[in-house]
């Protein structure tokens, strides 16, 4: 099922291009990925989607409609800076949210205190927001996303700056809205988050999709070929040997792509001639982080 | 324009501020604030002359002495005790006097020397000596006695009855009348002055305050990033839409709050106020006000939220907003300055002036009868400046709301009105 669709969304500043023409498909039910490096034009993109940018040109479709203040009504949006009003208490400050959502306050008082309470913080509902702890805070704010009911959940950066804690949370909050049938769609550079979370992903670089689509799928794609391994030893030999085409030191692990799938085995009887260690061996399995790397080149903005 | 997500900006506006303990105290301070100035006016003025100024009155001859004596030992200063006064004759040379004196002078046993001529009998002119020689308010307490007792004696040489020299001692005594269209012409008093103070000063103030605190809360919206919370919602039209009106309800309710003594004052015979201080207002004169004030609100709210908007902290906020300062500040100057002369050419441009005419022209207003088509005039050019600088106010609002960081340049900040966003 096909939800929404983003078609060559642009948007200049200042002469300089932040996004340029990208377009993706975001199925519903599904986790989507908006991945790239820092300044790879994921917020401006989301930003466009929301109409909180006016793009240069392109649009964002839904059930074959160009997308207005009713998308708008029908999205929680959480962006990568987070805030609240600090002189307000914590149910006025959820009413008014979901007020503007379109929501009247009877209806919603009801559930914000069951999401409260499930938080932790019904017995701070008469709090002013500047008296919560900041993981509260966040807590809150994770609230007023999901309190009017979305049926898109739009997320910029959403673990940039949560504790172990609130992560295990928000996690916990996109798979249940998952469950729930509802369309998540989150940017990240954290590229292990993205691979645990994500059904579906587009990939973003210097404002251009470099890359999009069903997660399994690409990586499939990619993985032939592909072996990633963890050792012990030397395996400088490896380098300029003619059945090796690339080596990539992941830290954790390494990966390595043979020039033919057929060769695979062959790398393995290499490693175990030459006293390497192979603890493990994985066979036509690639990490997103190496697929990016191997798309969008090296660099350090994957921490 | 106003839809159910403005509203409900403006319902949070009015939750959050009327509830404030800054608006209950504003509104119960300013007016205590108002008499406070006022009351210091007054206590400066009465402070500035000497407490008991002590004068030595040396007279060149005896004549001139004897009826000194009359005068100011009867006269109402001297009695009461806030002067004193001594007396000396001192013939031709007066210097023996002053050698003789000058230590007391210098260790301010003695305020000054008063000295007076025979020839002040031909030319009113007499001598002052002291270590403060331009003592203007003392002048003023003790020339209405000299003059006096020099008018009697001048004219007691020549034959004329008390009568005539009662005439001569007068000074002129000037009553202002108002001519206006209504048929009465009514005696002037400081009623028409002290509502051309009290109007300016009530509007100066609010204008500036209710500024400050839109600028003030749209930075920290922008600060603490909720802002971008609330552009998911609703469009930046609508929450700066909701914030004005928002204001401006409060800031209207506050200035009916402020004026509702001198609505019951003029519509009621509640209390007796001496002629002298009776307005010449009526009601629709507060009306008109009220009526100005909130179109003066709405411009200058949006031009505070759009600085609010450039700039994300408060310091920088704070060095942004003076040109708008000085956008009310120098009209409420020009308002003053009708005390002076209600029919200044300065004041009669400056009340058709783009932002000036929403002060200036109250404050004419409140002093002269203005001809109904000048108001209106006046009104229609205030109304347009108000349609024309929303959209350039919304676009700047718009642009800046998201863009943190750098202190942006004033070309910078024209450079957005061409953007598309």
């Amino acid at each position: 099922m096909l939800a929404l669709e983003v078609i060559e969304l642009t948007k200049t500043f200042n002469g300089i291009t932040a996004v340029d023409k990208a377009s993706f498909n975001v199925p519903g039910g599904s986790v989507f990925g908006l991945i790239g490096r820092n300044g790879a034009g994921k917020t401006t993109t989301l930003r466009m989607m929301m109409n909180i940018y006016i793009p240069d040109s392109g649009k964002v479709i839904l059930h074959g409609k160009e997308v207005g203040q009713d998308f708008k009504d029908s999205v929680g949006y959480l962006p990568e800076e987070r805030g609240l009003y600090k002189k307000m208490k914590v149910m006025d400050i959820l009413l008014f949210l979901a007020e503007l959502k379109g929501k009247k306050k009877k209806d919603v008082e009801k559930k914000a205190l069951a999401l409260l309470e499930k938080f932790e913080l019904a017995n701070r509902k008469d709090s002013k927001i500047e008296e919560l702890s900041k993981g509260n805070q966040q807590k809150v704010q994770f609230i007023s996303t999901i309190l009017h009911d979305p049926e898109f959940l739009i997320f910029d950066e959403p673990f940039a700056g949560l504790d172990p804690i609130n992560t295990n949370l928000l996690k916990e909050i996109i798979l249940s809205m998952k469950d729930e049938g509802k369309a998540i769609i989150f940017s990240t550079h954290l590229m292990d988050f993205a691979e645990r979370m994500c059904d579906h992903i587009a990939m973003i670089d210097q404002g251009k999709i470099i890359l999009s689509g069903e997660m399994d799928e690409i990586k499939s794609r990619y993985a032939k070929s592909n072996v990633s391994i963890n050792y012990e030893g030397d395996i400088s030999f490896l380098k300029n040997h003619p059945i090796i085409e690339r080596i990539e030191n992941f830290g954790n692990s390494t990966g390595i792509k043979v020039k033919s799938p057929e060769q695979i085995q062959e790398l393995l009887k290499l490693l175990v001639q030459n006293n390497v260690t192979v603890k493990k061996f994985n066979a036509n399995e690639i990490s997103l982080h190496e697929i990016f790397v191997s798309l969008a080149g090296k660099e350090n903005g994957n921490d | 324009m106003i839809n159910r997500r403005t509203l409900a900006v403006i319902k949070r506006e009015l939750k959050v501020r009327l509830l404030s303990k800054t608006f209950i105290f504003m509104t119960l301070l300013i007016p205590l604030f108002m008499f406070g100035i006022i009351g210091i006016q007054v206590l400066l003025q009465v402070a500035s002359g000497d407490e008991h100024p002590h004068l030595l009155i040396i007279s060149e001859s005896e004549t001139i002495d004897k009826v000194l004596k009359d005068e100011f030992l009867n006269s109402r200063e001297v009695r009461e005790g806030s002067l004193s006064v001594q007396f000396d004759i001192a013939g031709k040379d007066i210097q023996e006097k002053l050698i003789m004196h000058k230590p007391d002078l210098l260790n301010e046993k003695l305020t000054g020397i008063v000295y007076v001529p025979d020839s002040s009998l031909d030319n009113k002119e007499i001598r002052y000596y002291s270590t403060n020689p331009n003592n203007v308010s003392l002048f003023n307490r003790i020339k209405p006695a000299i003059n006096n007792a020099l008018v009697d004696l001048y004219f007691s040489r020549k034959s004329l009855s008390l009568k005539d020299i009662e005439f001569a001692r007068n000074d002129v005594d000037i009553t202002g009348f108002r001519v206006t269209k209504a048929e009465k012409i009514q005696e002037e008093g400081y009623g028409n002055l002290i509502a051309l103070f009290l109007f300016s000063f009530l509007l100066y103030i609010a204008l500036i305050f209710a500024g400050q605190m839109t600028m003030n809360a749209v930075v920290e919206e922008k600060n603490s990033r909720i802002v971008e919370v609330l552009l998911s919602s609703a469009s930046s039209r609508e929450l700066m839409t909701g914030k004005i009106f928002g204001t401006a309800i409060i800031e209207l309710a506050q200035m009916a709050i402020w004026l509702s003594p001198v609505i019951i004052l003029i519509s009621t015979a509640w209390f007796a106020i001496p002629t002298e201080f009776i307005m010449t207002l009526n009601l629709s004169y507060i009306l008109y006000f009220l009526l100005n004030y909130l179109i003066a609100l709405i411009t200058f709210i949006g031009l505070y939220a759009a600085v609010g908007a450039i700039f994300d902290n408060p310091q920088d906020a704070q060095s942004g907003v003076l040109p708008l300062i000085l956008l009310i500040m120098i009209p409420f100057f020009i308002a003053l300055s009708l005390q002076s002369n209600p029919q200044s050419p300065v004041a009669k441009v400056a009340s058709f002036f783009p932002f000036a005419s929403l002060i200036v022209m109250p404050a004419r207003m409140s002093l002269l009868e203005v001809p109904f088509m000048q108001v209106l005039i006046s009104f229609v050019i205030n109304v347009t400046v108000m349609l024309l600088i929303f959209p350039l106010v919304g676009k700047i609002y718009r642009v800046g709301i998201l863009i943190t960081g750098k202190k942006p340049k004033w070309s910078e900040v024209i450079r957005w009105l061409k953007y598309k966003y």
